[in-house]
């Protein structure tokens, strides 16, 4: 997917979503995410390329694929002059839907995401995490088969992304809706995903059940971090000759080894480092993370990457 | 029809949100008779140059009001289709299977609503302040469509700009650019007798002109076919215009 200005948003990516799914797709900011599912939805127009959604070519029938599908863009949408029951009652005609079934519709909506109470006020009195309930509702109001959420919960409280992490596994699980997922977070996909695929700079990086990624790292991984940078060449040489290493690679303030059990091979690799005349200022050892996959594939974190971003903003303008 | 069912459910949004914006909507409905009163007021001593002219310039101007007022709201539907381009409320629709000229034709519709509304209002604040009108209800009426049809005129320069630019402000500093010359460099405040030549000739080339003149025949009578055709071919011409523009710079947003 090339855009106008020539910027080459997504490119040569392949996956596909079973029915029943809840997939996710992984990637830091400017990753590529909303490009595919902008694609995937009809919004934006691939420049070459097959899509197929819910079983339909996506060139020849968008106004089908559109029927059968709900989108919650990552901006919230709503019409904040209208009123909850409003917004609902409007994406539900837009949708085609109109009497009873439509006002049912509406209630049972604004029942599942605990709106009833606000329901007659605008939308403009109701904080973040309520209207992105909202939002989610009127993406659900044509009881679509298929859900795109295009990071649900950035921006959100703790408590509204639990809140709305427990109806997305309400859906999927109870009424077997296909959830395709895009975030930031490694703890949504984690928790929410059963399947997924990582996305860096435009291009898939892996692939699988978020054990599957975590298990194709190999093992635990052992993070050290360095006072003096300068001495990670000298760190990773040392680590590599230590039996049970499987690999060492560099990361923020020092490197990361992987090792099957790290356990057996930590006072190893203390007594190396010791006899070198090196002491790490911080030592740590975990199960992998979705985290370290990304890590590996990309020799950057996500988390990282977040931080970085944010600090280049300036701090009043 | 999915079109018309689409246009009157954005009808309707579009209605409630002016409802539910006092200011906006006070605004509109009150600019009218300040415009009438002030003007007929202030230049009352102007009626004694058009002695032609039954019910003096307070009549002469009533048709005039009425297009200013048209004009003055033919902004807001650009303004609102910005503002829907820029919150995600449009790609939210376009997500939808609504019909995709009904989202124009839904805020056309209320523009024009809006402008009938004001009409209805300079009219009945005009017969208060004893404006005669020669052609009685069936007049009016036509006054009322001649009105709404103007205003779809219009209303697409700025439906077309708000597409391109997304932009409230681009939209605000075009209207004002756009009507002081069309507005009063026209048939709709002064007769245009009173202009010097270029003025004059501008002036009959003024689609503004022609709106008024069939108006103000309807007010006080000698309304002739052909002036009815040629100004509702004027308008026609330009509303094709509009309206075609709208459609492509909507079409690069839709596809």
């Amino acid at each position: 997917m090339v855009y106008n200005d020539g910027t080459r948003a997504v490119e040569g990516i392949s996956f596909s979503v079973d029915e029943g799914e809840f997939f996710g797709f992984l990637g830091p900011n400017g990753a590529g995410k909303s490009t595919t599912i902008k694609v995937l939805t009809t919004l934006l127009r691939k420049n070459s390329g097959k899509v197929s959604v819910s079983g339909l070519d996506l060139d020849k029938s968008p106004g089908e694929i559109r029927k059968a599908v709900g989108v919650l863009s990552q901006e919230t949408s709503l019409d904040v002059d209208l009123t909850g029951w409003e917004n609902l009652h409007l994406q539900g005609r837009l949708q085609q839907m109109s009497g009873r079934v439509l006002d049912e519709r509406v209630a049972e909506l604004l029942k599942l995401v605990q709106l009833e109470d606000v329901a007659k006020k605008p939308a403009g009195h109701y904080s973040g995490g309520m209207r992105k309930r909202l939002d989610l509702a009127s993406a659900l109001i044509h009881r679509p088969r298929l859900l795109f959420l295009d990071e649900p919960t950035t921006g959100l409280d703790t408590q509204s992304r639990a809140a709305i992490w427990e109806y997305l596994e309400g859906l999927n699980r109870n009424e077997g809706i296909t959830i395709f997922l895009t975030t930031q977070y490694l703890e949504e996909a984690d928790r929410l995903c059963r399947k997924l695929s990582v996305i860096d700079h435009g291009q898939l990086i892996a692939n699988g059940t978020p054990s599957e990624l975590k298990e194709s790292i190999g093992g635990d991984t052992i993070n050290l971090t360095l006072k003096d940078a300068t001495l990670r060449p000298t760190v990773k040489e040392i680590l590599r000759a230590v039996p049970g290493v499987i690999d060492v690679i560099d990361s923020d303030g020092g490197v990361t080894a992987y090792a099957k059990s790290a356990g057996q091979i930590i006072a190893a690799i203390i007594t190396s480092l010791d006899r070198a005349g090196i002491q790490p200022s911080f030592l740590s050892i975990s199960s992998p993370t979705l985290d370290d996959v990304f890590l590996r594939k990309t020799g950057r974190r996500i988390r990282a990457e977040e931080l970085s971003m944010k600090e280049t903003e300036p701090f009043l303008t | 029809m999915t079109i018309l069912y689409d246009t009157q459910s954005l009808l309707e949004r579009y209605l409630t949100k002016l409802i539910r914006n006092p200011t906006l909507l006070g605004t509109n409905l009150v600019t009218p008779v300040i415009f009438l009163v002030l003007f007929s007021q202030l230049l009352t001593k102007f009626g004694e140059f058009i002695p032609s002219t039954p019910g003096g310039y307070l009549a002469y101007l009533t048709p005039g009001v009425i297009m200013l007022n048209a004009m003055i709201s033919a902004p807001l539907g650009g303004v609102s289709l910005a503002n829907d381009l820029n919150s995600g409320f449009l790609s939210k629709m376009l997500l939808t299977q609504v019909s995709r000229p009904a989202i124009l034709l839904g805020r056309l519709v209320t523009d024009m609503l809006i402008a009938v509304a004001e009409s209805i209002i300079t009219i009945v604040v005009a017969l208060l302040m004893g404006v005669q009108f020669s052609s009685g209800p069936p007049g009016i009426l036509l006054i009322l469509v001649t009105v709404a049809f103007f205003e779809f005129a219009l209303s697409g320069i700025f439906l077309t700009v708000g597409i391109r630019t997304r932009k409230t402000e681009t939209i605000s500093a075009l209207s004002g650019v756009l009507f002081f010359p069309l507005i009063f460099i026209s048939s709709a405040m002064f007769p245009i007798s009173f202009f010097p030549s270029w003025a004059q000739t501008f002036s009959n080339y003024n689609p503004v002109s022609y709106a008024s003149d069939v108006t103000r025949n309807l007010v006080a009578g000698g309304l002739t076919f052909n002036s009815l055709v040629s100004a509702y071919l004027l308008i026609g011409i330009i509303a094709g215009l509009t309206f075609a523009a709208t459609l492509l710079q909507f079409r690069k947003v839709v596809s």
